[in-house]
Formats: structure tokens, sequence, C-alpha cells
């Protein structure tokens, strides 16, 4: 209905609840639960494609990157990198002379970036508390339901290259 | 002894009428369940034989439909036909054959049932003569069966008693025009009528009983044409009539010689046409000299200068129909008057062309074909004479036996009954025909049945005649045995079968067969199928009036109805008669039959003052055995009114509403008082359709017109009483009296 | 609709009520008689006259219905009310000039003529019409009414109200509309007087 209405002799509730069928201006309650339930067989449908496309889905694969030099990394220090894009940023972790671990750096609660804590051998997420532990991820304390993806690590020529992310079912 | 075995309360409780309203299944159930099929056939009510679709699902109509192709009436019912597919899954339907028993009736097996019927009149032959045993047939039953019945009667019975109830209806206009043009049929198809110029219908309440041919008239009335109607009383289409004519009943002999009297006076009369085409006219303007309209008015109660206004109408112009019913023919005169309006048609060279010349307006289903075929007491099929040595020979050969074998003409319906009061026929075959509703002096009909030794029944309700029955076969209704059937223009047409009957009950041929075979002469009744029948009846008929040897079902349907006579497979038929100038008669010149006056056989007097005429309504049919188990047609006029003019009413202090008790000379009855300026004030009407303290013809008598044997049920003289308690009738009726309701039904 | 138009002449109706008896067959409300059929005065004349819904062109009913539950289609047809909508409120009855709708106490709903949907929406022609013995109640094309000696109108006044419906009442040859109000005829009323009789 347009505010402006044209200068017309006829109410307006004559307008609007028109006799003429032709003229009727407001929805029927049968036009209305058409509306709804095509809305909801779309979106029923559209469920189903979703899962589908979840069934059906390739395993991602993931570029190998190095990150860095083996060696370049002290015992109990950390180097941030980004894998396996710009914008996905992790945190490598040398546990022990030999070991290395590497995980996404979003926190599995609100995203905000963990940092490692040397004291307590945990990655610690600031904003929450939440803790995750540094031998595989999972959550150890706080807010974060799911454990954090591991980036798959392997030594090739002296580098440090990632190779794949590990997202866990769970938390 | 034919008396009812229980109480009449016992008997209607049990087998009805109760009255029906919705289809089977209740109103919603044929969306869920859809009809399978439509079945193209015939309203099974009166001559009109409009045509209608059946709804059938499995082995039950459910349901009408329109037939609009059909060129008689373009899909237009009345009533009846909307309301008649209520009567396949009625609950009052017999579905086994039924014998009596002191408690009551009880269903029986059709051996037993047949075996007993046999056996019962093997004996009564054997005791009194093959003439102790008499047959009633009836106009409703498809030509087949008409003419088994006829053949039955003759071959495996031997008595020369069958009538049916078609005497009580065309046999005056059948005899009149067996006397003046040799046969008996309307000359002239329907379609003539919105050709004509000027139509007088006669003693026809045709809105009522004929009500497609309302449309009919309207149309002639459209192109121009006039409308002249003659009738004790203002029926729906005097309001559009352009001259009305209020006849005293029983005195429509001296209209006709009046109307007739004022032609030749003014030298309208076609006097070429006379000389060529007639006989007999030399004694005619003697016969109706002194019939001046004066005169005729003193006799009739029509103002002069309507008289001469009516002649003239019909004398000045080129075509002219004269239609009649009943009311110029259920008289002791009715053949005279038939005659005199034939010697109208013929003065003013009214026959034979296109929107001219006269028509009987048959009333039964198939009263045209069943006055045609054997079911008269009188006749042979083919409409040929039973003393006509030729027609003898003929029928005798086609049905197998010697020509002596074929009896004598017998009585007439309303004689059988007479004979069967004295004691002279002894036993009573009846199908298709309720005699203690329909013949006139019904306490007279009621003493006869219960000195009936054996009375058996045919028949798909237990009507009031049945209660006193010994025995009751249950047969079929009309749309579950194919035949044909001719309509009341002469159009032969076909009915076909929809449905099989339901739970035991039987076709009526098939007992008439089956029942021949225990009487010993199956071997001339050896028909499958009603097919056969009509092959035989073509044969039986060929070379008679009624020629149907050219007609078969397969021609019928393809042409919508074919007219006879049609003597060849080749022959189209015969819409028009006459058409080449030539009656039936051996001179094949039309006759003039002079007329002579006499009075009515039941006349009024100082104690019985008042006229007393019976006719119907459009919702009911006959004796009301179908009509009055319909829901929606009882309703629409539940119980007999007697109509009485408010100046009669008023001498009387009656009012609307109130009861009356209408006394004859045989008796009395007691109904509600319909008070309405629509009838003469020395006439009151009562429709018959109703049984028992209800029934016109309680109060009607049994003067027979001579030459035809009608009953004069149009002309009875009673007196009239307000009655102070209401009658018995009450607690049984179908639908309780209303209130008083200002002159409605 | 599909050529055809329905025409109502209540002198040549003779009072069978097949028209009645045939409406309730219909397939949208089976068992229940649209049709308004009356006794002129039958203590006086066997005048009859048999009337369906006039399916006017500003239908009374569907303006006055406080439920909007009376719609008229795009065909011409006045549909019987919505059966969700309607609350049995009689309105519709009292409004309506020629006296159509009914209401029915146990279905707490009005149902009146809606020419016979299920069979005029598909070509066929109503049940009425169809059946009536002596066409008062017919449904043909307009050059087959032609021939009568009636003409069609489908011009009313009702006072000040003119109605224009679909289905016509056949008049003499010499009028132009139906008029009911002696108010539509007098020279005082002549800035509200419609109806001159030509």
């Amino acid at each position: 209905m347009s505010l402006l209405r044209s200068p017309s002799s006829e109410p307006l509730w004559k307008e609007e609840f028109s006799v003429f069928t032709a003229d009727e201006r407001y929805v029927t309650r049968r036009q209305f639960v058409k509306f709804l339930s095509l809305a909801s067989v779309g979106m029923f449908v559209g469920n189903l494609w979703i899962l589908a496309k979840a069934y059906f889905a390739k395993p991602p694969t993931y570029p190998a990157s190095a990150i860095a030099e083996v060696g370049e990394i002290p015992v109990k220090g950390v180097k941030l990198f980004s894998y396996p894009g710009p914008d996905d940023r992790c945190i490598v972790v040398r546990t022990s002379e030999e070991e290395y671990v590497a995980y996404s750096q979003k926190c599995t609660h609100l995203s905000c970036a963990v940092y490692y804590s040397a004291k307590n051998d945990r990655l610690e997420c600031p904003c929450h508390q939440g803790f995750f532990s540094i031998k595989d991820g999972s959550v150890l304390q706080g807010p974060p339901p799911r454990s954090l993806p591991k980036i798959v690590l392997q030594t090739a020529g002296g580098k440090l290259v990632a190779t794949g992310v590990e997202v866990s079912e769970n938390g | 002894m034919a008396k009812p075995p229980v109480s009449a309360e016992s008997l209607l409780e049990r087998f009805g009428p109760h009255p029906a309203y919705t289809p089977p299944g209740g109103w919603q159930d044929e969306s869920r369940n859809p009809a399978d099929r439509l079945v193209k056939t015939h309203c099974c009510f009166c001559g009109q034989q409009c045509g209608i679709q059946l709804k059938v699902r499995g082995n039950q109509v459910i349901g009408f439909e329109p037939w609009e192709e059909f060129p008689f009436n373009h899909g237009m019912l009345c009533p009846k036909g909307v309301k008649r597919y209520l009567q396949g899954g009625h609950p009052d339907r017999l579905l086994d054959p039924l014998l009596r028993t002191p408690q009551g009736f009880r269903t029986a097996s059709w051996d037993e049932a047949l075996d007993f019927t046999a056996s019962r009149l093997l004996d009564i032959q054997e005791k009194y003569g093959k003439d102790a045993v008499a047959i009633y047939g009836g106009a409703s039953l498809i030509s087949e069966k008409s003419y088994l019945l006829g053949k039955f009667a003759r071959v495996a019975l031997g008595t020369r008693h069958i009538d049916y109830n078609g005497r009580l209806c065309m046999v005056s206009a059948g005899t009149a025009y067996k006397l003046a043009f040799g046969v008996d049929r309307s000359p002239l198809p329907w379609s003539d009528i919105p050709k004509a110029q000027v139509v007088l219908v006669a003693g026809a309440n045709v809105a009522e009983c004929a009500p497609i041919t309302t449309d009919y008239l309207w149309r002639c009335r459209d192109a121009g044409g006039k409308l002249i109607v003659v009738d004790p009383r203002m029926t729906p289409i005097c309001r559009n009539a352009d001259l009305y004519l209020p006849v005293r009943p029983g005195t429509d002999l001296a209209l006709y010689m009046g109307l007739l009297h004022v032609i030749l006076r003014d030298g309208l009369e076609r006097r070429d046409f006379i000389a060529e085409y007639t006989t007999g006219f030399e004694q005619v303007p003697e016969s109706v000299r002194s019939w001046d309209p004066r005169t005729v008015a003193d006799k009739t109660g029509v103002p002069p200068e309507s008289i001469e206004r009516a002649a003239h109408l019909f004398a000045k112009t080129d075509r002219a129909i004269a239609m009649h019913a009943r009311g110029v023919e259920h008289q002791s005169k009715g053949v005279e008057n038939c005659l005199a309006l034939i010697n109208l048609c013929l003065a003013t060279g009214n026959i034979g062309r296109e929107g001219a010349g006269c028509a009987m307006i048959t009333g039964q289903g198939n009263g045209q074909g069943g006055r045609e075929h054997g079911q008269k007491c009188d006749q042979l099929p083919g409409q040929r004479s039973i003393s006509d040595p030729e027609a003898r020979a003929h029928t005798a050969q086609v049905w197998g036996i010697a020509p002596e074998e074929i009896p004598q003409a017998g009585y007439s319906a309303v004689e059988i009954m007479e004979a069967i009061h004295r004691g002279e026929i002894r036993a009573l075959l009846s199908a298709c025909f309720n005699p203690l509703v329909s013949l006139p002096d019904a306490n007279f009909t009621q003493e006869a049945l219960e000195k009936l030794e054996f009375l058996g029944v045919v028949d798909f309700f237990l009507s009031e005649t049945a209660h006193f029955a010994d025995v009751v076969l249950a047969g079929s209704l009309q749309e579950e045995e194919e035949g044909i059937g001719c309509a009341a223009e002469g159009r032969v047409i076909h009915i076909q079968k929809a449905v099989d009957p339901p739970g035991n009950a039987k076709g009526d041929s098939w007992i008439y067969c089956e029942l021949a075979k225990r009487l010993g002469k199956g071997k001339y009744f050896p028909y499958a199928s009603t097919r056969e029948i009509y092959d035989e009846l073509r044969e039986a008929s060929h070379g008679g009036h009624a020629d149907y040897y050219g007609i078969t079902y397969e021609k019928i349907d393809k042409n919508m109805g074919v007219f006879w006579p049609c003597p060849s497979l080749e022959h189209p038929g015969t819409p028009r008669l006459f058409a080449d100038g030539r009656s039936f008669h051996p001179d094949g010149k039309h006759h003039f039959v002079v007329t002579e006056w006499r009075e009515s056989g039941d006349p009024v007097s100082a104690e019985l003052p008042i006229y007393l005429t019976t006719g119907r309504v459009v919702s009911q049919y006959l004796s009301g055995t179908q009509t009055r188990r319909i829901g929606g047609l009882v309703e629409q006029y539940p119980n007999p009114r007697v109509e009485i003019h408010p100046r009669l009413a008023e001498q009387h202090g009656i009012k609307d509403g109130d009861w009356v008790t209408v006394t004859s000379r045989r008796t009395e009855i007691t109904l509600q008082a319909m008070v309405v300026k629509t009838i003469r004030p020395d006439t009151v009407f009562i429709p018959y359709h109703w049984p028992g303290g209800r029934s016109a013809n309680r109060l009607t008598h049994r003067t027979l017109d001579p030459r035809s044997k009608i009953p004069e049920f149009k002309v009875s003289a009673c007196r009239i009483r307000k009655a102070m308690v209401a009658p018995d009738w009450v607690k049984n009726a179908e639908a309780k009296p209303a209130l008083p309701t200002k002159g409605r039904p | 609709m599909h050529g055809y138009e329905f025409y109502v002449d209540p002198s040549r109706c003779i009072g069978c009520q097949s028209c009645v008896k045939a409406c309730e067959e219909c397939e949208t409300h089976r068992g229940k008689s649209m049709i308004n059929f009356d006794f002129i005065d039958r203590s006086g004349t066997t005048a009859t006259a048999a009337y369906v819904c006039w399916h006017c062109e500003e239908p009374t009913c569907a303006m006055a219905c406080p439920a909007d539950a009376i719609k008229k289609g795009e065909d011409g047809v006045v549909q019987s009310s919505l059966k969700p909508r309607c609350i049995g409120c009689s309105n519709c009855v009292l409004a309506c000039p020629f006296g159509i709708p009914k209401v029915f106490p146990e279905l707490e709903q009005m149902m009146k003529c809606d020419m016979c949907y299920d069979r005029t929406s598909i070509g066929k022609r109503p049940m009425c019409a169809t059946v009536c013995p002596s066409q008062a109640l017919s449904y043909v094309r307009p050059e087959n009414i032609t021939r009568r000696r009636e003409k069609p109108t489908n011009v009313f006044y009702f006072g000040k109200q003119k109605i224009v419906t679909r289905v016509h009442m056949m008049v003499p040859e010499t009028s132009d509309s139906v008029s009911l109000d002696v108010l539509d005829y007098m020279w005082e009323e002549s800035d509200v007087a419609f109806a001159q009789p030509q």
C-alpha cells in the first residue's frame, strides 16, 4: 500500500477489503500458508543439499609449506606462521629438542589468539581463561568447546614443513 | 381369503412408505466414492418419457445428470424425475419373495413362491374354469413386459381376463381415435406444437401432469401463438392463457359441440378438406344444431362470448392443435368428448400437417406402448383386435399355438374387479398396478380383494394392494431391465438397464417365464433376455398398425427414438401420421363420428349439490407407491387437500386448513381444506395419490364409458361439511398435516 | 459465462419445484437447495416464482459482510460465504434487496446460489436452468433469448440504489429496468428518479 493514495470517493476500508477477488490486496490465509509451506520445504531441501554436500565432500587437500628452519626455534620457544592461507594464523611450539607441535592460533571459543605459556606448559587464551593441552590441543579448561586444530608437521631438507590440518570431531 | 395378515400399522412400519431423503451413503458419499458410469435412459414416471442420465456406481444408482442431447426434453425434468434415483437403494425395497402367514409376511425362496403361485392358479382354474383367473398389468412396464403379460394370460393361463391400469388412462382417447382415424396414437410429434397458431388445451393440467410440455406451449406463444385452456380449475398454465373456459365438470361435450355449432353457423369449416379427406360429415350439422352458445353456456357455465371467441380463434387460423388429457377422458362420455374434439379438427382441416392436428397427452410412462401389444382385454400385438380372424391367425403363428387357443375378449379393469366381487373371478395376479388406490369406489375394491381366493402381486415396494396378497414376488424397477417404451408423442424410446435388481429381487420378465414353466407352458417362454422378447414383439406387431418391425434398440439409440409405424429396417419411422391425407381406415378417410349428449353417471342432486373432481399434483405419481417413498416429494405436497372456492367455503363456515368431510354416494373422507379462488365455486378437487382414509377414490363411482370402459373419475356428486376432529389417518401419514397455510399445500 | 447468460422469467413458472429439487443435487452444497421459491398468493392465484442469486455487479451482501466472507470472482459469480470467515450474523440476509442469502443456524453459515459453480466454471449449465420444464429459469446464449416476446434487463432500482446484476429478468418489451419504488417515478423526486418507463 502506498502511503500516498490518489483521491477517491471510496473509503479506505472498501479498497483494502475489496469484495472483488481481482482487487484483493491482503494476502489470504491460504496464500500465506502456501508461502510458509513453500519456504519450509525450501529450507528442508536446502538442508538436505547441505547434508549431501558434506556427505560427499572430498577430504580437503593441503599444500606443503615451510614454516621454519630446523633449529631456528629454541626449546620451549614459539613461532607464529600462517597456514594454509595467509589469514589462518598458527603457532608452532618446540616442546623439546626433537619435538615440535603446531596448532591453529584461533581459540575455538571466540577466536582470540592463543599463546604458549612455558610456565604452565600449555596453550592459553587470554580472553576467557581457556587452556589447551600442548600435547594434542584438547581443551583443559574453560569455555572453548573444541580442541584446537592440529597442524601436521614434517621435516624435509632441514626445514619444518606444514603439510595438513587435523580437525578433531569434538571438543 | 385375501385379507391383510396383520394390521395395517405393522405392515406400514415394516414395509413403509418410509420417505427417503438422501442418496445411498449420504450426501457426501459421492465425492468420496464417485459414480463410475452415466447411463442414458428415460424417466420411470410419466408419458413424456424425458431423457435422463443415471449415475451408477457398482450395482447402485446414486444420482442423476440431465441428458441435454435428447431432443424431446433437452435435459429438462420435473421434480419426480430429479428424485427418482432414490428408489434403487430404498430401505422399503422388497429384496425377497414374500409369503403370507398369520403373523405377517415371511420371506421365501423363489422356488417356494413360484411353485405356490403356479399351484394355486392351476387349482383355481381346475375348480372354477380357466376364466376364474385374471391378470392385471400396468402401463409403466416396458413394452416387452406388457407383450409378455398378454401372451402369458392367453398362452400360459388360457384366460381371457387380462387388462391393465391404462384402462384408467388412455382408453377413451384410444377408442375415439380408432373410430375416427383407425389408429390409436397421437398423430403429431411434440415439435409441431410451437408451430401452431392456436393451441386448445382441453382437460389437461399440463403444468403438473406433463410439465415438459409447458415449454412447448410457451414457445408456441413466443412465436405469436394463442392458448385456449378448458378446465374447471385455473391450473398454472391458465395464467398465460389467451382464453380460459371454466367448464363445469362433465359438460365438456356440450362445449365442443357448441364450438362446432358456431364454426358451422358462421361458415368457417373447410369444405374442400371435408369433401376430399373425410366421410360422415352429413349427420354432423344436425347433431350440433341445438348447441347454440346460449344453450351451451347454461349447460357448461362458460359465457357465450367466450364460446364464440374460442370457436373463431380455432377456426380462423391456418394451423390449430387440440390437445387433451384425462379431464375430458375420465368421463362416462370420455369417448364422445374426444370425438367432439376430433370433429373440430376435421371440420377445420387441422390434421396431417405441420403445426396442426389433435393430440392426446398420454399420462403413464409406457401408456402408449402398453396399449399396443396385447395387454388389453380385447387386443393383440400391433394394436390388433382379438376378434379379428386375421389378427388371431398371425399372432397364433408367432406364438406357436393354434388360433382357436387364443381366448376371446375378456373384462376390462373395473369389470374384472366387479367380477371378483361377485365371485366369478377367484384369483388375480397383479403387476405394476395398485387397484386399491387407483380404481374408483375403493371400498368396493377392498371388499372384492378380500373375497379373492388367491392374490399374487409382482412389485418392488409393498403397495397397499399387496397388503392383501397371498404371495408377493419381488420384481424390478425400470432401470433394472432393458427394453423399449413408447412416449406420448409416439416416439419409441430405449430404456437402458443400469443395474441388476438388488438382493434376491428378480427382473419381472424372468418371473413370468418361470411361472409359465411351472404352468407347463415353458416352451412358449424360452427367453433368456428382454431383447429376445422384443424380437418376438417385432414379429408379432409386424403388419399391424403399431408396426415395430423396423425398430431395433440400436436404431433407437442412433436416431434418438423412432416413431411407429416403422414396417422395415430401412424405414425412418413416422413422426407425423396422416401426412399423405389418408387415415388408417380401409377407406383411407377420416371419419366424423356424431356425438350425442347424456348426463354423467353420478349426477348432482339436492343432497349432493357439489361436483367432485379428482386429479393429480406435480410431486406425486399415480398411486404414490413410488413417490410417497421419496422425502422431498412428500414434503412438497404431503397430504391431499380438498380445494374449495372461498364462496363455497364461506357458505359452510370453512377456513383454509380446517378439516372438511366430503361425502359422496359411496362414503366419506375427511381432509384439510385448501381455500383457493382457482376453482369453480360449485366444484371441489381432491388429488388421488394416497390410500385409505386419504383416498379420493373412496368417493368416486364405477360408472364406465360404455365404449372405452374408463371410469368417470372426473365427475362425482358430493356434499361438504366442516369436521370437528382430525381423522384417524393422520397417525399413519408419511408426513404430518401442516397448520393452516393461506392456501398453500 | 462461456457465452451463456442466465434469464429468469417468473411469468413462465409453473410451480413444479423441479429447480428446488435439482439444486440440492449440485456439488457445492449437496443436500441443501439454494433456490428461493415462493407461492405469490396461492389462495388467489397459482402464480409462483423461483429465484436464484442475481450475482450483482456490486453485491450488497458482500459490501455488508463484516467478516469479508463474500467474494465475487473475476467471472462475475458471487460466491457463497467463505466457510472460515462467515460468522452467521445475517447482515447479508438483511442487506440483499432480493432476499437471497439464507443463514443455516446449524452450520452458523450463510449459503446461497453460486450459479452451480462446479458446473458453470467448466462450461456446463446450472442444474436449475437445465431441468426447469417451463424454462422460467434458463441459461442460454443471448441470441436465443431474442425469440421471446419479453426482453431481458439487468438493471434494478431500489429507491436510490441502482443495482446492475449478472442474471437477467425478463420484462415487457417496453421496459428497460425493474423499479419497485414509486419514488423512482415521481416528478418531485426527479433528482433521484432514474427509472422512467420509456
